[in-house]
């Protein structure tokens, strides 16, 4: 079976869901929510009898801008997972979307098909072309609740700054290409290692390129939409956002820069974006009180343990280190989603005294809050070892350190709702009520945390083969 | 004899503009516009590219007009959805001025 089918499958799931949503009246909308779950669940299961292989460096027509590597399949799951977990949460989330509501869960099914083109993307067109449709996709998603002033500032600030990002993207292929002639990643990779090679052009296209992605994975300078948007944006769709966009964009960025690395100053660069990504995400975090903030600073600061991987050539530590970062953040957005709808309200003091009020919710925060900061005996402790081990093994000292010294940073500010949850006491006593199929997933993504704290192998093995994104294509 | 070099200081000159645009102007649907501009930049300077990078066989690289083809059609869809939402802020604000844009704080 092709890999291309696992992408138009869930195209057709998404319009199936749009014409039930349009033809079957008096339906319940949480059914189409509930549909689209098996649907990528069935398309899920499909992924494992699809046929990987090598890059054919030869292809031609559309296998010239599509591979069916295991990198390419591993990023294809990932982004299945995350859109199943994201509707999971839009359900919980569901009595505080006003109208439209069978369409808010049709579209998260046509980001997930944009994702996993982007996982396949090796042509700067199909890149473009990919990356387009996520963004978009996300434009509807972040401004929906559009009665809401707040969301709908949100809805402009990343309809704009992210229009921006693709201006930079756009004109920076362009550049690339006037230089080599050439739109293929594999084929622009040969003609940057010629001798005879247009250096400033060359280097002013990659920079472009590189700033058009840094806007998608919220590395500094380019990271001024993310907190307002975080916090603006319905919160399931901020997961979304956070998990979702960031792994494609990485992705996108792996591939691109093995294309890249032959210039020399590429990384130095990448190495200075990393170091003040790791620093401001970090700091900025600190006096947030707005937990939805907080999490969007947060991303940013792993945004730049994710660059340290980068930076290091290793695609199994970004791989296991997005896998870490699903399970965590999803985790955490859950819970908030759950408290938010009973408090009212995303402040941590809304979390105040919430081990007694529901010490279930409290233990599925406390987890993942110790993940994020890098606790031993969860996924989040050896995925940033995994980035760091990576970053000694080239000699990327300083580089290091700062990572090193900004985990301890992180401490303080994860650890604060951990504080607010068992210290405190609570504002009011009544329990909070939250959907049967939202505590399976919780418990399963707490169980998936600590299992891959202490064992971690599946998720080595699946990425063993998936680290070398484009050595076939050399 | 029109140069590659002129298609690109126009195609230069249009993105410069574009991206002051949207730095400094404060109208939501004039930096939409400058965001166009920005685009439209790029597909002068891929047809440029093109028509100047002349194949073996005397064809132009068609590879960038395709492309060409991609981006004014997502440009299209991006108008689309992007002033959808600017109307709905409108209906909601009654201003499509940045600094009326402030509950969040940037």
């Amino acid at each position: 079976m092709q890999a291309a089918v696992l992408e138009i499958s869930a195209l057709v799931l998404g319009i199936f869901l749009l014409l039930c949503e349009a033809f079957a009246g008096a339906l319940d909308k949480r059914r189409l929510a509930y549909g689209g779950i098996f649907g990528l669940g069935l398309i899920l299961l499909a992924s494992f009898f699809v046929t990987a292989g090598p890059l054919q460096p030869d292809a031609v027509g559309f296998w010239s801008f599509y591979a069916a590597d295991p990198l390419a399949l591993f990023f294809k799951r990932f982004a299945l997972a995350t859109t199943m977990l994201v509707l999971i949460m839009m359900l919980e989330s569901a009595p505080r979307i006003q109208s439209g509501l069978g369409e808010f869960f049709a579209l998260p099914i046509f980001t997930c098909a944009g994702l996993m083109w982007m996982a396949s993307a090796i042509d700067f067109v199909m890149i473009f072309v990919s990356l387009e449709l996520v963004t978009m996709s996300f434009y509807v998603l972040v401004a929906y609740t559009r009665r809401n002033p707040v969301t709908l500032e949100a809805g402009v600030k990343y309809l704009i700054l992210s229009a921006l990002s693709t201006g930079f993207l756009v004109y920076g292929i362009t550049w690339v290409f006037g230089v080599t002639g050439e739109t293929s990643l594999a084929r622009v990779a040969a003609a940057f290692s010629q001798p005879n090679l247009e250096r400033a052009p060359a280097l002013f296209g990659a920079v472009l390129i590189l700033v058009g992605l840094g806007f998608k994975i919220a590395a500094v300078p380019f990271q001024i939409w993310v907190a307002d948007v975080y916090q603006g944006a319905p919160t399931a769709v901020t997961a979304y956002l956070s998990v979702g966009s960031k792994a494609a964009g990485f992705v996108v960025l792996l591939r691109v820069l093995s294309a890249f690395f032959i210039l020399p100053q590429v990384q130095r660069l990448l190495v200075a974006v990393a170091i003040a990504t790791l620093i401001y995400g970090n700091l900025a975090a600190l006096p947030q009180t707005n937990l939805k903030r907080l999490l969007g600073y947060s991303s940013i600061a792993h945004a730049g343990y994710l660059l340290v991987g980068v930076v290091s050539f290793s695609g199994a530590a970004v791989g296991f280190y997005l896998v870490s970062y699903l399970l965590m953040t999803l985790l955490s957005f859950t819970v908030l989603i759950v408290v938010a709808n009973s408090a009212g309200g995303e402040e941590i003091s809304d979390f105040d005294g919430l081990s007694k009020r529901s010490p279930f919710l409290a233990l599925a925060m406390m987890i993942s809050m110790l993940s994020l900061a890098g606790v031993p005996f969860t996924a989040g402790f050896f995925g940033k070892f995994m980035v760091f081990d990576a970053a000694i093994q080239q000699h990327q000292t300083a580089l290091v350190v700062v990572a090193v010294v900004t985990v301890a940073c992180g401490f303080y500010y994860y650890l604060k709702v951990i504080r607010a949850m068992y210290w405190e006491s609570p504002a009011r006593a009544a329990p909070i009520a939250f959907s049967q199929l939202s505590r399976v997933t919780m418990t399963g993504l707490m169980i998936a945390i600590i299992t891959l704290g202490v064992y971690p192998q599946p998720i080595l093995r699946a990425l063993s083969d998936a680290s070398h994104p484009v050595t076939a294509q050399r | 004899m029109v140069t590659l070099g002129d298609y690109l200081l126009v195609s230069g000159l249009l993105f410069t503009i574009g991206f002051a645009g949207v730095m400094l102007r404060r109208n939501i649907i004039i930096i939409f516009m400058s965001l166009e501009l920005m685009l439209n930049a790029a597909n002068l300077s891929l047809v440029a590219f093109s028509r100047f990078r002349v194949q073996p066989d005397g064809l132009p690289n068609y590879h960038a007009q395709v492309f060409v083809f991609f981006i004014i059609t997502v440009a299209a869809a991006e108008v689309a959805v992007g002033l959808a939402i600017i109307v709905a802020l409108y209906r909601a604000r009654r201003t499509t001025h940045v600094e009326d844009i402030a509950t969040l704080k940037f």
